[in-house]
C-alpha cells in the first residue's frame, strides 16, 4: 500500500509524458487511413497553385516567380509552404482535439484526477503531433518533389532542419494558447477551422509576406510559422531571410521559443484554474 | 494519516447564467454545498447518499481535487486541499465517471498501464499491477480487446480497476454498481469489502440503492440541498426516527389522497413513489394500531384503489424519507 507522498522524478514524469505520447500513437495507429490522407493533401493542396500558375503563366512562369521570390523554383517554394502548414496546423488540432475529445469522452475528467500534471500529459502530447506532424510532412515533400521532379535536399539541408526544430518549441506555446480557449469555450472544430487559415494567409503559404500590406505584414512577423517558413526557404532556395543574415533569424525564433512556450502554459494554467473554481473540467 | 478525510465548512457556489432573451442573461448563484462538515475515519466504509441534486457529486469532485471549493477546508490522507492537491491525487483512487474515463480504443489492460504511468508507477510495476488487477476481477478473457466492444457492466468492471490500479489508502466509489447485473455488483461489493477488511482501505461509496449502503456501510451521511441532515451508523439513524411504524400501501393513490394521508393526526411523514405502474404510499406514523383505520378510511373515502397494506420495520430509506420529506427517485437540483 502506499505509505508516503513524494513529489514525482524527472524519470516518473518523463515517463508520464512518454506513456501519453504512446496513448495517442496507440490510438492513430487504429486509424491508418488518416495518416495516409496526411501525406497525400499536403501534395495536392500544393499542386492546385503549381498548376494555376503554370496555366497562366506559361513558359514565363518560373521567371515571374522568381522575380516576386527570390527562386523560379516554384515546385519547392510551393511545397515547403504546404508541408510547413502540416506541421502548423497538426499543432493546433492536435492540441486543441486532444482537449475537446477527452472533455466529451470524459477521459479529461480522468486523468485531472492523477498527480501527472496537465503540462506533462500537454507535452505528451506535442510530442506526438510533432513525431507525426515531421513524419507526414517529410514524406509528401519528398514524394511531391519526385512527383514534379525536383530535387527535395538541394541547399543547405541541416539549416532548413535546425529552423524548423526552433519553430516547434513556440508553436506549440501558441497551440497552448488556443487549447485554453477551447477549454473554455468547449468548441474546437469551428475555431481550429478558423485559426489555421488565419495561420496559413499570415505565415505566407504560398507567397511571400512582403507582399502583404504593411500592417497585415507587421502582424505577420510576429508569429512564429512565418519565421519558420522563410527560414526553411531562405536555407533550401535562398529566397532571403528577413534580416539577411540566418543566425539573426535564428536568434528571433530563439526568443519566441523563450518566451511562447512560458506564456502559453501560464494562460493554460489560468485557465484551468478558473475552470475547476466553477464548473470543472469535466462539463462539456 | 493515511484514510482520515476531515471536512470543515466546505462551501461550493456555481456561476450560472440564466437567458432571459435572444441577447440577455443574468448571472445567477447557485449554492450546491452549504457548509458541510464531518470527519470519516481511517478503515472505514463511509456511504454518501442523497437524490440528484443533492450536492454529492459537487462533495466528491472537490474532495478528489476536480473543483476548487469557494470557500472551508479538507484535509485527506492528511494533505490540505487546495494546498496539497498532487499529494492528495497520488493518495486516492477513484472511480467517478463510470465508463466515461476509459479509452475506448484501447484494451482493458493498455488502459491499466495507461494510468499507472500517470500515478507514476514504474514500467514494470504497471504490468504487474494490471495483471493483477486482472485476474482479481476475473477479466482475463477480455483484457486484450478493444473497451468499445465491451458491455456497460465490463467497463464498469475496468472503471473500477483503474480505480485501483495506484493501490491508494483511501476509495472514492460514485455508484460502482450502477448498470452491473446482480452477480457483477455482489461481485465488486465483495471485493470492495475485502479491500477494507484485508487491506485497512477507507471508502466513500455513494448510491442509489438503500440495501447496498445497509449491508456495506459502516457509516452513512444523508445530503440533501448541499446540507448534511443525518449521520451515523445504520442502527444510529434507524433508531433516530423514534417509535416509528411504517405502513407501505400499493395501489392507485391521487396525489389528494396522499395529503389526506399526510394531514392525519398520528402520522409524521407520508410520501409517494411510483412502482410498476401503481403508486406506493409509505407512512411514517407513531403509532401503527391506531393509524391504520384511520389510513384506510381515509383513503377509501378520496377514491384509492389499495392492492397492498404491508407494515414494516424501518429502513433506511425511511430514515431519508423522514429527513428530506422525499423519496431518492425525487430530483432536487436547484432551478
Amino acid at each position: 500500500m502506499t505509505t508516503t507522498y513524494g513529489k514525482p522524478t524527472f524519470t516518473q514524469t518523463l515517463s508520464a509524458a512518454l506513456a501519453e505520447t504512446r496513448l495517442r500513437m496507440l490510438n492513430i495507429s487504429r486509424y491508418p487511413g488518416q495518416l495516409v490522407l496526411e501525406i497525400i493533401i499536403p501534395v495536392i493542396f500544393a499542386a492546385m497553385p503549381m498548376l494555376l500558375g503554370q496555366a497562366t503563366g506559361g513558359d514565363q512562369a518560373a521567371e515571374n516567380f522568381a522575380a516576386n521570390t527570390g527562386t523560379t523554383n516554384y515546385v519547392a517554394y510551393l511545397l515547403i509552404g504546404s508541408n510547413v502548414f502540416t506541421l502548423v496546423s497538426a499543432a493546433f488540432w492536435h492540441i486543441a482535439y486532444w482537449l475537446r475529445f477527452e472533455q466529451e469522452t470524459g477521459t479529461l475528467e480522468a486523468v485531472y484526477l492523477t498527480p501527472t500534471s496537465s503540462i506533462t500529459l500537454a507535452s505528451g502530447v506535442a510530442l506526438y503531433s510533432i513525431t507525426r506532424g515531421l513524419f507526414s510532412s517529410l514524406t509528401a515533400y519528398i514524394i511531391g518533389c519526385l512527383i514534379f521532379q525536383v530535387n527535395p535536399f538541394q541547399g543547405d539541408v541541416l539549416l532548413a532542419l535546425l529552423f524548423i526544430g526552433f519553430g516547434l518549441l513556440p508553436l506549440y506555446g501558441m497551440a497552448l494558447l488556443f487549447g485554453a480557449v477551447v477549454l473554455k469555450v468547449k468548441e474546437s472544430n469551428a475555431l481550429i477551422n478558423l485559426m489555421q487559415w488565419v495561420v496559413s494567409f499570415l505565415m505566407g503559404l504560398f507567397f511571400p509576406v512582403a507582399v502583404l500590406p504593411p500592417f497585415v505584414k507587421a502582424i505577420a512577423y510576429l508569429f512564429p510559422p512565418t519565421w519558420m517558413t522563410n527560414g526553411v526557404r531562405s536555407a533550401l532556395l535562398g529566397t532571403g531571410f528577413f534580416f539577411e543574415k540566418w543566425y539573426l533569424d535564428l536568434a528571433v525564433l530563439w526568443v519566441f521559443m523563450l518566451f511562447a512556450p512560458l506564456f502559453g502554459f501560464w494562460v493554460f494554467n489560468r485557465t484551468e484554474r478558473g475552470i475547476q473554481r466553477n464548473e470543472g473540467v469535466g462539463q462539456f | 494519516m493515511f484514510g482520515h478525510v476531515i471536512i470543515e465548512n466546505l462551501v461550493k457556489t456555481y456561476l450560472t447564467r440564466q437567458r432571459k432573451g435572444l441577447f440577455k442573461s443574468e448571472v445567477k448563484h447557485v449554492p450546491a454545498l452549504k457548509g458541510v462538515s464531518f470527519e470519516i475515519k481511517p478503515g472505514e466504509i463511509f456511504g454518501l447518499l442523497g437524490p440528484n441534486g443533492a450536492g454529492k457529486t459537487t462533495l466528491i469532485k472537490c474532495l478528489t481535487t476536480l473543483l476548487l471549493p469557494t470557500s472551508g477546508r479538507a484535509h485527506i490522507n492528511g494533505y490540505e486541499l487546495t494546498q496539497q492537491d498532487n499529494a492528495i491525487r497520488a493518495t486516492i483512487g477513484c472511480m467517478l465517471m463510470g465508463e466515461r474515463g476509459l479509452y475506448w480504443k484501447l484494451t482493458a489492460r493498455e488502459n491499466l498501464i495507461f494510468f499507472g504511468a500517470l500515478y507514476h508507477l514504474n514500467p514494470k510495476d504497471r504490468r504487474r499491477r494490471a495483471d493483477e488487477l486482472i485476474e482479481r476481477l476475473n477479466m482475463g478473457d477480455i483484457a486484450d480487446r478493444s473497451v468499445e466492444t465491451y458491455s456497460s457492466g465490463q467497463r464498469m468492471k475496468l472503471a473500477f480497476a483503474k480505480a485501483l490500479i495506484n493501490d491508494a489508502p483511501l476509495l472514492v466509489l460514485d455508484e460502482p454498481t450502477n448498470t452491473l447485473d446482480v452477480p457483477s455488483a455482489r461481485e465488486l461489493r465483495a471485493v470492495v469489502r475485502d479491500l477494507n477488511e484485508k487491506e485497512g482501505k477507507t471508502v466513500i461509496y455513494t448510491t442509489h440503492i438503500m440495501s447496498e449502503a445497509e449491508t456495506l456501510c459502516d457509516r452513512v451521511a444523508i445530503v440533501d440541498h448541499g446540507e448534511t441532515l443525518a449521520l451515523g451508523t445504520v442502527p444510529e439513524l434507524k433508531a433516530s426516527l423514534n417509535r416509528g411504524a411504517v405502513i407501505r400501501i400499493e395501489g392507485v393513490i391521487s396525489a389528494k389522497a396522499s395529503q389526506a394521508v399526510s394531514n392525519l393526526p398520528g402520522v409524521s411523514q407520508a410520501a409517494t413513489t411510483a412502482i410498476n405502474g401503481h403508486n406506493q404510499l409509505t407512512v411514517m406514523a407513531h403509532d401503527q394500531q391506531t393509524v391504520l383505520p384511520r389510513l384506510i378510511e381515509t383513503l377509501t373515502a378520496h377514491g384509492a384503489v389499495m392492492q397492498k397494506i404491508t407494515p414494516e420495520e424501518v429502513t433506511l430509506e425511511d430514515v431519508f424519507i423522514a429527513r428530506t420529506g422525499r423519496t431518492l427517485a425525487d430530483d432536487t437540483r436547484v432551478k
